[in-house]
């Protein structure tokens, strides 16, 4: 079954202006389809190929192309073999369509990604804070995010020494730091500016 | 929600009230949290609250270095962490071309289905104590413990094995291992007549649970449950056989399925799943004296290391059901996005909500654990 499972899929396709279909591997395809033809390959997998389960959304942040790329997988039980169908929106104003009505896992992942990319899903059922509920910054997936700027701008370092290693050190033992060796001070942080 | 931003809101006067469940709860999986809307012990609505164990594991991965996002890896689901790691190294193998020599792959199954069985042991005593059963938590954390042992023997780590890297385990078993491990399954197998006696003939929790919490399977393959909770609906899916990897294909087990698809059922496709994990690891055991050779494909200088340019989606099956990793190199020292797909991801949201609504309060505890939902793999 294997080495024809790629064809029915790129029969089905032949229909859709713009979709091009590619085997990877032994139960892998890919599908590179428009913003526009997506709900259609979508509905043709699941209507006309029994591909039932949509195994995740991902999002890929392209800054440098000013895209986000969407990639939907679906398995198929019968044939056992999973497609993925990758879509490119432009990052601004990052907005697609939701397929909450042809997959219900769905809801999960475009939240997640609404959450964590800033794109919005239209039709989306629930596309409320799920994880940062406290969070008031750009989503934080975005590769223009830096993370590890925000935490060094955000929080202080601080000095441990109670007094009982003070104590210590007092007597000669311990691991003395001064503070010019301090971690904070030696470490230069990218892309991040005082 | 940290308690000191929860504002209550005042509702117009109804008998429906409002009750927190979780995220300190002795009925609650890991630190999550439901807030479920009721009428007397009737569950009207329910809405999950995740984001406590959020540590942005995505995000932290794209800045290290791929060898050094092994150790990030395992922690993204405490109680089964091997599928993690082998499912991360089988991306990166997969984008790379690197072959895995044969006996690291056998080896790769030992550690996959040892970490299943202590996965289910800890999960039957987290089912059993919703029905307010205590002791078969304090027997499958015991238990466990053994198989943590050997873990220990084999990588120093007794949680966070950190054993498995791209192309291969960091190193050959010690000697005699094959045969502890062979002990070990030879104790586990004579206990489960005693946990038969103690939880599954046991008509406290039988009748306690059968039929709650009943999904069929038109409704499961609609919501994405996958693994042992879409095997308790009579669908006989099984990542291992029906997408294989590894060397799955090669041994013999069963893929045990229920019908009713109650909490009950859920409990009996683990139970069996005990046994066929045995039977696996029997015929690993049975069959890596002969298979000699390295234990991992040589790679390039791990702190250098630029993957070539690739995708790949990789899933195995863990304990809790189809675990997948989307990994995109553009070639260069770190990953440029992993995306991480864990089972709970959709047990412990939609399904939960959807399940628990309508149901009785006391279930709902019951439910969440009867589907063995991972609250880190939630959040990640």
């Amino acid at each position: 079954m294997n080495g024809e499972v790629g064809r029915p899929i790129s029969r089905l396709l032949a229909d859709v202006d713009g979709a091009r279909c590619e085997r990877k591997g032994d139960r892998r395809v890919r599908i590179d389809a428009t913003p526009e033809n997506l709900p259609a390959v979508l509905e043709l997998l699941k209507g006309r190929a029994g591909y039932l389960h949509l195994s995740a959304i991902t999002c890929i942040d392209w800054m440098d192309d000013g895209e986000f790329e969407l990639i939907y997988h679906l398995w198929s039980y019968e044939d056992r073999n999973l497609v993925s169908a990758h879509i490119r929106i432009p990052r601004e104003p990052g907005v697609y369509l939701s397929v909450y009505d042809l997959f219900e896992p769905a809801g999960f992942f475009e939240r997640d990604i609404h959450e964590m990319y800033g794109v919005f899903f239209e039709g989306s059922p629930d596309q409320e804070k799920f994880i940062l509920t406290e969070w008031n910054g750009p989503p934080p997936m975005r590769k223009d995010f830096d993370a590890e700027g925000w935490v060094q701008g955000t929080f202080q370092w601080e000095d441990y020494r109670p007094e009982w290693l003070q104590e210590i050190e007092e007597k000669g033992g311990g691991i003395a730091i001064k503070p010019e060796q301090a971690r904070a001070n030696t470490r230069k942080i990218r892309g991040w500016k005082q | 929600m940290r308690p000191e931003n929860y504002q209550a809101q005042s509702h117009p006067p109804s008998h429906e009230y409002e009750l927190n469940f979780g995220p300190n709860h002795p009925g609650i999986e890991g630190n999550y949290a439901l807030q479920v809307r009721l009428h007397g012990d009737t569950v009207v609505s329910a809405h999950a609250d995740g984001g406590y164990l959020h540590r942005g594991f995505e995000k932290l991965m794209e800045g290290r270095l791929w060898i050094q996002n092994i150790a990030l890896v395992p922690r993204i689901c405490v109680p089964d962490p091997v599928p993690m790691e082998v499912c991360y190294s089988l991306a990166i193998e997969d984008i790379s071309g690197l072959q895995v020599p044969e006996r690291a792959k056998w080896l790769r199954v030992l550690q996959l289905e040892l970490s299943r069985i202590a996965a289910h042991l800890f999960y039957f005593g987290g089912h059993a104590a919703t029905t307010g059963m205590y002791s078969p938590s304090f027997w499958g954390v015991a238990d466990r413990d053994l198989i943590l042992d050997r873990f220990e023997e084999l990588s120093g780590g007794r949680v966070y094995h950190i054993f498995n890297i791209p192309g291969g385990v960091r190193r050959d078993i010690p000697e005699g291992f094959l045969g502890r491990v062979s002990a070990l399954l030879d104790y586990l197998e004579a206990r489960l007549p005693e946990y038969d006696d103690l939880l599954f003939r046991n008509q406290v929790f039988v009748r306690r649970s059968k039929g709650v919490g009943v999904i069929d399977q038109q409704q499961a393959l609609a919501w994405g449950v996958t693994g042992p909770n879409l095997r308790a609906t009579g669908l006989g899916f099984d990542v291992r056989r029906d997408d294989p990897y590894l060397i799955y294909n090669q041994l013999d087990f069963e893929i045990p399925t229920e019908d009713s698809g109650c909490c009950w059922a859920r409990t009996l496709v683990r139970r069996s799943e005990l046994q066929q994990s045995i039977r696996i690891c029997r015929q690993v055991i049975a069959a890596l004296p002969d298979i000699g050779g390295p234990v991992r494909a040589p790679i390039p200088n791990p702190l250098a290391w630029n993957v070539p340019v690739g995708e790949s989606y990789t899933r195995v099956e863990s304990s809790k059901g189809e675990l997948a990793y989307y990994v995109l190199s553009t070639g260069g020292e770190k990953p440029y996005r992993v995306h991480v797909r864990g089972p709970s991801a959709m047990h412990a949201v939609q399904v939960l909500e959807k399940m628990v609504t309508g149901g009785r309060l006391e279930d709902v505890a019951q439910i969440m654990f009867s589907l063995d939902a991972c609250p880190p793999e939630v959040d990640r």
